[in-house]
């Protein structure tokens, strides 16, 4: 590589400066995007879900559904958050564990509420509240479309930082977007999960995450924009 | 907390062995912050002195971290275009070291990165240019090369020859070429695409026509 006098290439960008808007607190950016992310998604429970079939469906597991969803949205708050960190240079690297241990908690009680199903309904059933088998492809569908939509407008503004190191705000990204659509899910699901059903919300989840990790350098770094 | 962790380390490894640059034993986080903010604001002469003042900081970091004198100069003028990019990262009020430490050694670790795989992927063959084992059979190619080339940029403009020369030949990033051509790097990308074009134009063009 050529190289410049180090004195030569700083007039060089000296001269080449213009005024830039600094990009807000990282807080406070993932605070407005989780807001307007929350606005969406209750506009569309509150539209489209049905509420009553969703209280009577979980009638008697309320806590542990309660449990069990919040930990699925405190890990997608906390991820899409630590990712917004992550994306600024210097900013504390801790963050990024936040969301394990809910993501933990969400995997557990999941598993604990298809255990007590399962023990409920009777061994070897196939299915649960009249619903057959091979409704679980749907809620694939479901969380990888809902992921689609929340995934561009979190993506350009984890974007607007550059991160320098690209890969480890996409995998947070992606984990966040898809446990807020996991979230989601629980609103729309029309039959109490199984462990066949939880093993295929894993696997959208993880695709979720593998996408975001493939695409991370493109993603991120391809829609920045040079700073004004 | 990483980057904090090792901006301290290295003033303690500084202190200890007893010779630290003067600028970072000066200048402290609240006046780069100060210079920053104003280089955001668009201050060119403010932007010129962080810089300056940051550069001992930036090179004695890249020097721990790079394997060879050569690779800390290119990681730390890699560190300035970076910094250049991303200046609206920068949030006025909190510390500069922890940053700039960030940007450092993300860049030498990139560096670190590039050069192993250089070393596992890439060999020098300095008879891999040759298109043929008998010298005699190379002249040939070689006294047409200057024609084709010739031809190519037959119709360039002084600008587009400038700018294809600074980036193309010689290597050098936007920022350098822009430094010693005067050029901004606006019009050296739009006289690289419009020269590549021509070029290739020319070259697709039989030699009748």
């Amino acid at each position: 590589m050529t190289r410049l006098p180090d004195a030569m290439l700083i007039d060089a960008l000296a001269a080449d400066t213009r005024p830039v808007r600094p990009l807000a607190p990282p807080l406070k950016r993932a605070a407005a995007t989780l807001a307007a992310v929350a606005l969406v998604g209750a506009a569309a429970v509150l539209a489209a879900a049905n509420l009553r079939e969703f209280r009577s469906l979980h009638a008697g597991r309320e806590v542990l559904l309660a449990l069990e969803m919040a930990a699925a949205l405190a890990t997608g708050v906390l991820a899409i958050t630590a990712a917004f960190f992550a994306s600024v240079p210097g900013r504390s690297r801790r963050c990024s564990l936040a969301p394990l241990p809910f993501l933990a908690a969400w995997l557990l009680l999941s598993g604990v509420g298809c255990y007590r199903e399962l023990v409920a309904g009777g061994a070897g059933t196939g299915s649960f509240s009249g619903h057959p088998e091979g409704n679980s492809q749907h809620c694939v569908l479901f969380i990888l479309g809902v992921s689609a939509l929340l995934a561009p407008p979190i993506i350009w503004r984890l974007g607007r930082a550059a991160p320098l190191e690209p890969l480890s705000v996409a995998l947070l990204g992606g984990l966040g977007i898809a446990a807020l659509s996991a979230f989601l899910l629980q609103f729309f699901h029309p039959f109490t999960v199984t462990f066949l059903d939880l093993g295929m919300h894993l696997i959208a989840v993880l695709l979720v995450i593998g996408v975001a990790g493939v695409l991370n350098r493109r993603t991120l770094v391809g829609s920045q924009k040079a700073p004004k | 907390m990483l980057s904090g962790y090792i901006a301290a380390r290295l003033e303690v490894g500084l202190a200890k062995h007893g010779n630290p640059p003067p600028d970072l034993k000066a200048a402290d986080g609240g006046d780069w912050g100060a210079l920053l903010a104003a280089a955001q604001a668009g201050d060119a002469d403010a932007y010129r002195r962080f810089l300056s003042a940051a550069l001992p900081f930036i090179r004695a970091l890249a020097r721990r971290r790079c394997g060879s004198e050569e690779e800390a100069e290119d990681v730390v003028q890699d560190v300035l275009l970076t910094v250049h990019r991303i200046r609206h990262t920068y949030e006025p009020g909190r510390p500069v070291k922890p940053w700039l430490t960030a940007i450092t050694v993300r860049r030498a670790i990139d560096a670190t990165r590039k050069r192993s795989r250089i070393r596992t992927r890439e060999t020098f063959d300095e008879h891999a240019y040759e298109t043929f084992a008998d010298p005699q059979a190379n002249r040939e190619v070689g006294s047409d090369a200057p024609r084709v080339l010739a031809g190519m940029t037959a119709d360039l403009s002084r600008g587009q020859k400038e700018a294809i020369d600074l980036v193309k030949v010689q290597e050098m990033s936007l920022a350098e070429a822009s430094a010693v051509s005067g050029q901004t790097i606006a019009s050296l990308k739009v006289n690289i695409h419009r020269a590549i074009k021509k070029m290739r134009l020319n070259l697709s063009r039989k030699p009748s026509e």
